[in-house]
């Protein structure tokens, strides 16, 4: 018998084991759908909680970036007074960044977040100024806040100072935290649940085409045909399972995402950054996700599935 | 070419079905391996494919320890080596023409290459002209011969026939052994298993005679003993 290992011989037989693995595709359709279904159900689940643990993560940072603790200050504290409290206050430990506002820059801040009511912006006027100035302090971790406030209620310092805000962000970020660890709690436990369901779907339809072409892989291990060239055709059915799917539930994502990004940005447009740009990318990330887990299933669960068979003897 | 040596074979629950067996067949020989059922023929065979091992002893097959073989050498071994069995194993949605290249598409084997080939073993078989029609639609006698075909596609050194006639009428049957007389004088070793008194008594060749895993006859022109 001639062999080479020529190109056209490895071609030739790349197209055989292809047309073998759509021929048994499209052979048990119904089984195929059913396969599909359940890893496209799968990676939809894993992508929601990815998507939403991203989201909420982000959410959650950006949030405690911007918390900062605001010390509003005494009309009647004077200039050095206050670059003395501010000198104190930077040379602690947890803090990284202090911003003094003057009351010029606190009216600017007025301004530009009423720009669109005129008649709130006109009730302060440059020469009627009734904003106070305030120190804007930045500490490593949020929870450091409370330290600082704790210390500026000291008896030395409290005379100078009006009030101090910071309560309000903190409950909202602890609740966020809270959220984003319980969304990642149910997400990974539901992705697990369906990938282990998913697994034992896809490892069983191989099995059941396994089984439906017994006779023909005796044959052909019967005449001398290399596992490589039996195993083949399984695993790239397990292949185009996995990759339906995943175009199918990327398809379903990538359409949902264009009618609920401008909802959600719009939801979230207070937070400070860009939400839609932020979804945007993590939808790629998502996809690719999605693809790996598929080609993932796809592979494991076809070379696991012939593992068995190959091992006995013809 | 053929060489057993001490071979046993013992299955779980100390079942002996093949007791220290040693006898050499040399190139171009026909033998008939003889014997009731159960007496170890089957599993014989099952070694001499490599579908069961040996629990001692060794199989030379043109001085190689066949069970010295790594897993992907196992292919190009069953290509040298062709069975053909009682019962075809054909696929029987296939034509016949599909049946036989099917052997050489598994091997890689380019198109126009097993088109030549497939005709020129249908050629010997008697089948050219059945090439299209479908194995399921085919006689009992036609479907061994499909099979056989299928068997030589790779021009192996060894033919084992695993009861070829056992489904097969009278008729059927000596035409399949004449088959494989014709097979035998190209060269190729047969190796014919089979209780079949009356094909053994005619054909006046080696015959091993084997009895509860044991070899208890093995001359030139034998008689079927048992």
């Amino acid at each position: 018998m001639k062999t080479n290992d020529s190109l056209t011989n490895f071609l030739i037989t790349a197209a055989r084991i292809i047309k073998m693995s759509a021929i048994s595709f499209w052979r048990n359709r119904w089984l195929s759908l059913t396969t599909t279904l359940i890893i496209i159900l799968t990676l939809l689940i894993i992508s929601v909680f990815t998507f939403l643990s991203l989201i909420i993560n982000k959410t959650a940072s950006s949030m405690r970036e911007k918390v900062d603790l605001e010390v509003y200050l005494k009309d009647s504290d004077s200039e050095d007074q206050v670059a003395a409290l501010s000198e104190l206050i930077s040379s602690r430990p947890e803090v990284t960044g202090i911003k003094y506002i003057t009351k010029d820059d606190a009216l600017e801040k007025w301004r530009t977040k009423y720009a669109t009511d005129q008649s709130l912006q006109n009730i302060i006027t440059e020469t009627d100024n009734p904003l106070p100035r305030s120190l804007q302090v930045k500490t490593k971790n949020p929870e450091d806040i409370g330290l600082v406030a704790e210390f500026l209620q000291n008896e030395d310092y409290a005379p100078l100072i009006a009030k101090l805000s910071y309560q309000q962000n903190k409950d909202m970020i602890d609740r966020l935290v809270k959220i984003t660890s319980f969304v990642k709690k149910v997400g990974s436990g539901l992705s697990v649940l369906f990938l282990i369901i998913s697994i034992m779907v896809v490892y069983n339809a191989i099995k059941l085409t396994i089984f439906a072409r017994s006779e023909e892989l005796e044959i052909m291990r019967l005449v001398g045909a290399t596992d490589a060239y039996v195993r083949m055709p399984f695993v790239l059915e397990g292949i185009i399972y996995g990759l339906l799917a995943a175009i199918v539930s990327s398809l379903g994502l990538i359409i949902s995402f264009k009618f609920l990004n401008p909802m959600v940005a719009r939801y979230l447009s207070d937070i400070g950054y860009d939400v839609s740009a932020f979804m945007s990318s993590a939808l790629y990330q998502v996809v690719g996700i999605q693809f790996l887990v598929a080609l993932f299933l796809g592979i494991f669960c076809s070379f696991w599935a012939t593992r068995q068979h190959l091992r006995k003897d013809f | 070419m053929i060489e057993f040596q001490h071979v046993t074979k013992k299955y779980a629950g100390g079942i002996v079905a093949v007791d220290d067996v040693s006898f050499k067949i040399a190139k171009g020989e026909f033998v008939a391996l003889v014997g009731p059922s159960g007496a170890g023929k089957s599993t014989l065979i099952k070694m001499l494919t490599r579908e069961e091992s040996p629990t001692s002893g060794r199989i030379l097959v043109a001085d190689r320890d066949i069970f010295q073989l790594r897993e992907r050498e196992l292919p190009y071994y069953r290509r040298k080596v062709g069975v053909i069995f009682q019962d075809f194993k054909l696929l029987s949605k296939k034509t016949v023409y599909e049946n036989v290249a099917f052997a050489l598409e598994v091997a890689g084997v380019l198109p126009k290459v097993i088109k030549k080939r497939v005709n020129e073993m249908l050629t010997l078989v008697g089948l050219e002209n059945r090439a299209n029609a479908l194995s399921e639609a085919l006689s009992g006698g036609e479907k061994q011969r499909v099979s056989i075909a299928r068997a030589l596609i790779h021009e192996p050194k060894l033919l084992i026939a695993d009861e070829p006639t056992g489904n097969l009428d009278p008729v059927n049957s000596w035409e399949i052994v004449e088959l494989l007389f014709k097979i035998n004088k190209q060269g190729t070793i047969v190796l014919l298993a089979t209780h079949d008194k009356e094909i053994v008594d005619a054909i006046h060749k080696r015959v091993i005679s084997m009895k509860d895993g044991k070899i208890v006859d093995d001359r030139e022109n034998g008689k079927y003993l048992l």
